[in-house]
């Protein structure tokens, strides 16, 4: 109340000879600000993608002398390329189909039947989705390994037989554990597609005489097909960004897609021949830039309001004894998804050799080994500061750009709105190299290469564009009339902001927290092109053992950030969903 | 004939029972409304019928078949009932055009092509919709939805027409208009409609009867002339509208024509005559249901005849509401709400007499 009247007086007192000068001064910091923030994404995308193209034409690398050539381009028109493309595109096909089977299978038993215990089992479902895909594929690289892996030991014990049935150094393997993944992510993509349809529809089949599979097929699949459209096509473009499935799996198979490609072109020659593998990030982002297109035109004015007021559960089917069937399904994909890798990272820290497992080899010397290591030490700390400072930073800038993009009518909206966007259709290591020739061509004033604020800005980048999508949902759920009503009664332009945008979008920023703050520890593509020694995070830290064959310390890392992110799903899952349904 | 029996049909949902041992039989041919609050289980009685609820008890009869038998385990599936259903939200599938909705039972029934566009046609034709068969379902009002939704559900000639308030989400004005078409086009095929609403006015205007619940179980079953004038217990009663119940004690009773009895009736500084269902002994205490709208107000002093009821009392409230006035006069009996013509000058305060005949007053044993 008496807040209130000191806002009224105030104003009152701004009234008269002040007020003129006062707008005038708000239009030019409120201009200021947008310039400010124009400048900010300028340097986090337009500048490393035009870095990108100054390298694909350029012969030397930054600061050397060189030429303009399209050598870069000359040099990737080979039948080895032109099989790492089809190698691309290929595998995100085959592994996007028999993901989304699996996933409208499970969004389908955990949302629409009786299966017991479904709402622990969509935890355990989606828990793959937040697990660092670097640690499941060193630990199913163990599981499925040729000799001494796991499965096939196990298999050799059971059935005495000499050959292994796994090799997951195979096309197999890549796909094998894109699928994980991929399953998870459309499974969350689906279920609640599921959850949201209103049951009328589906009724409204069954009393014109279709049987629940016909409406299936004929109503259910067809109202969930935007949905299911657009999941496959982001399943489709992360496919075409992957790195780690195919660096685990693919490499040693010699199976490339490109951005292994790109990647061994840097690191695994001579001579780096880094015009190549600016000229090949073109591609990559030409194939990006045609799928985000093809995504525009099929899902434009796509999108089927099914939603209603009334609140009937969704038609539950009563499956009987099948319950227990597909309950033993959802089981079994936490099993193979979950279990198998983790106890593969367990069994393998405690013993002396990953492979040789008897009670004579049992050992904590790994253990000791990791903790008594200066480096483990220094990349946890890396880690753990650029995940909390860039989550921060990711939320507040996707906010901001958020709020100007959708409840403003400020000029330049839409270029802040693009700038934003643009990482959305750059693999992690195309953005990397971008920004290591940008920081290259920086004045010797501004050292970022070789700091972790490189990271940071890559990560930054990178996560925008997700942070901006989870800010724009929370805000165009809510009305104009509320941030209206406030400024009715009397609450100044950042009273409102504070008091009424961020107190009912806060749920949102903070799951946007949490997602960020997991891309962060994720991420591997960036990381390892833009660290050095002194920079490095847990990601590369891993990639730097598993190469040097210390699969051992690998298994004990990785069960820790494993422990890491049980804990933060945990902590996401019991304070902030308790938080939104009380909101 | 009966269409529909519903015998000792009960639903629970877990410990709370939505609808408590209903018995209800459906004539062919006839409008029958289940009226009551939401949450009186009438929804709920109507999927049970449909076949998209389970009853937990009773049985349920659709012509000669038995479709659910809680005690004999036999439960027909909602496809297998050859029932058409509207739905609240009209459920018109936003993937398909007017006409492939329309086709779809059809269609699921692997009718020949040809007898499909014939039929479709027509029935889009009874709806007046025929111009928007191509139209894709997104596009279509409201209104329009609706009349997809109910050609939808007569397309193969069901038996039995469910509707699940069909008109709640449309404007005051169209409701009124929707509802008297559908009422003539149910007359004139003369298919067997149960309907589903808590309108009261839409429920008196459709039906032939009407069914009042509350709390799942059946309250009342009538025409709506009965239901209105002559209710059964308070509570139905004052689900019409807001009426005046005046506490009374019975002197006298005697038969009167139509089956109904006619009482001597005295209350606090009033008596009169009213109608009863049954021989009321004297010395009971009733409530006398006496609508606002059936009140003359009269300036004071005005004589009236020996078969009214009367009372004086000055104007406490007057409401002006363009096609009436709502009048709140306070009596020595008690305040009594009137609807008075709104041509009729009054003003609050002035003193009038108000005067009801004795055929129009009604008993509620309480």
């Amino acid at each position: 109340m008496s807040e209130q009247t000191a806002g009224r007086l105030a104003v009152r007192r701004d009234e008269g000879t002040h007020m003129l000068d006062r707008l005038r001064a708000l239009l030019r910091g409120r201009n200021l600000a947008v310039l400010a923030l124009i400048l900010l994404l300028a340097f986090l995308t337009v500048y490393p993608l035009s870095m990108l193209l100054y390298g694909s034409l350029h012969s030397t690398p930054p600061g050397t002398a060189g030429s303009f050539n399209l050598e870069g381009y000359r040099q990737i028109m080979t039948a080895h390329n032109a099989v790492v493309l089809l190698n691309t595109i290929g595998i995100s096909f085959a592994k996007t189909i028999p993901s989304l089977v699996v996933a409208i299978f499970l969004a389908w038993i955990i949302a629409r039947t009786d299966t017991p215990c479904r709402g622990v089992l969509e935890v355990m479902i989606t828990l793959p989705f937040f697990v660092p895909p670097i640690l499941t594929a060193m630990a199913w690289g163990m599981l499925g390994n040729l000799q001494v892996g796991l499965i096939n030991q196990t298999w050799k014990a059971i059935t005495g037989s000499e050959t292994s049935p796994i090799n997951v150094y195979s096309y197999g393997g890549v796909i094998w554990h894109m699928s994980q993944y991929t399953t998870t992510f459309l499974f969350l993509f689906l279920v609640d597609a599921f959850r949201a349809m209103d049951p009328a529809l589906e009724e409204a089949s069954r009393m014109c005489g279709a049987s629940r599979w016909t409406t299936f097929r004929k109503i259910t699949l067809f109202l969930l097909l935007p949905v299911l459209t657009s999941g496959v096509m982001l399943s489709f473009i992360r496919g075409i960004e992957s790195f780690e499935s195919p660096l685990f799996f693919g490499t040693p198979a010699g199976i490339k897609v490109i951005s292994t490609e790109i990647y061994d072109l840097i690191t695994q020659r001579a001579v780096p021949e880094y015009q190549s593998a600016t000229a090949l990030s073109f591609v990559i982002l030409g194939l990006m830039l045609l799928l985000v297109v093809w995504q525009w035109t099929v899902l434009r004015g796509k999108s089927f309001q099914t939603v209603t007021g009334k609140g009937f559960n969704p038609g539950v089917v009563r499956l009987g004894a099948w319950r227990w069937a597909t309950f033993a399904f959802c089981l079994l994909f936490f099993f193979v998804t979950t279990v198998l890798p983790v106890g593969q990272l367990a069994v393998g820290s405690f013993f002396q050799f990953f492979g040789f497992y008897g009670w004579d080899m049992l050992t904590l010397d790994h253990y000791r080994a990791v903790l008594g290591d200066s480096e483990f030490w220094r990349a946890t700390r890396n880690t753990m500061m650029l995940g909390l400072v860039g989550a921060t930073a990711t939320m507040v800038l996707g906010s901001i750009v958020a709020y100007i993009s959708i409840r403003t009518t400020w000029r330049g909206r839409r270029l802040i709105d693009a700038m934003a966007w643009l990482p959305w259709m750059m693999p992690g290591i195309v953005l990397a190299i971008g920004f290591l020739w940008g920081f290259a061509m920086l004045p010797a004033q501004i050292p970022i290469y070789g700091t972790v604020w490189a990271l940071f800005l890559a990560y930054l980048a990178l996560g925008t564009p997700v942070s901006v999508r989870v800010m724009s949902g929370a805000y165009a759920q809510l009305s104009f009339d509320l941030e209206e009503c406030s400024r009715v009664h009397g609450a100044t332009f950042f009273q409102t902001l504070t008091r009424i945008l961020v107190a009912l979008a806060w749920p949102a920023f903070a799951v946007g927290w949490v997602l960020a703050f997991f891309g962060i520890m994720r991420e591997l593509s960036a990381s390892i092109m833009l660290y050095t020694t002194g920079s490095e995070v847990l990601s590369v830290v891993l990639v730097k053992r598993w190469v040097n064959g210390l699969a051992e310390e690998v298994s004990v890392i990785g069960l820790m950030m494993m422990a890491l992110v049980i804990v933060f799903r945990w902590v996401q899952l019991a304070v902030i969903k308790r938080r939104i349904s009380t909101l | 004939m009966t269409a529909v029996l519903l015998e000792n049909v009960s639903r629970a949902f877990g410990a709370t029972l939505a609808v408590d041992r209903v018995n209800l039989k459906v004539e062919a041919g006839e409008f029958l409304t289940l009226l009551g609050p939401s949450g009186c289980g009438k929804t709920t009685t109507l999927r049970m019928i449909a076949g998209l609820e389970q009853n937990t008890t009773g049985r349920i009869t659709i012509g000669n078949t038995v479709v659910s038998d809680a005690d004999r385990s036999i439960f027909v599936a909602a496809e297998r009932r050859r029932l058409g259903m509207v739905f609240q939200s009209y459920a018109i599938w936003p993937h398909m055009t007017v006409f492939d909705n329309v086709a779809y039972p059809l269609r699921i029934r692997r009718r020949p092509a040809d007898e499909i566009k014939q039929r479709v046609m027509r029935t889009l034709d009874l709806v007046e919709m025929q111009k928007y068969a191509e139209r894709p379902a997104p596009a279509l009002s409201g209104g329009q939805q609706q009349r997809v939704a109910i050609a939808r559900a007569l397309v193969f000639e069901p038996e039995v027409l469910l509707l699940d308030e069909p008109l709640s989400n449309l404007d005051a004005r169209l409701r009124t208009q929707t509802g008297d078409e559908f009422r003539k086009l149910q007359k004139r095929l003369g298919i067997t409609s149960l309907y589903v609403t808590h309108d009261q006015e839409e429920a008196m205007a459709l039906s032939d009867r009407v069914v009042v619940m509350e709390g799942g179980k059946i309250l009342q079953v009538g025409s709506p002339e009965e239901i209105y004038q002559r209710p059964g217990s308070r509570s139905v009663a004052a689900f019409f509208g807001s009426p005046n119940l005046l506490d009374a004690e019975v002197t006298a009773s005697q038969p009167a024509d139509a089956g109904y009895f006619r009482l001597d009736v005295a209350g606090r500084n009033w008596r009169g005559h009213c109608q009863a269902a049954s021989r009321i002994s004297p010395g009971t205490r009733v409530g006398v249901l006496v609508r606002p709208e059936c009140i003359a107000l009269t300036a004071r002093d005005a004589t009236a005849d020996a078969d009214s009821i009367r009372w004086d009392g000055r104007v406490k409230e007057m409401i002006f509401r363009g096609s009436r006035r709502s009048i709140a006069v306070e009596t020595a009996a008690q305040v009594l709400r009137v609807e008075a013509p709104s041509q009729q000058p009054v003003a609050v305060g002035d003193s009038v007499t108000l005067t009801t005949s004795a055929r129009t007053a009604w008993a509620i044993e309480s």
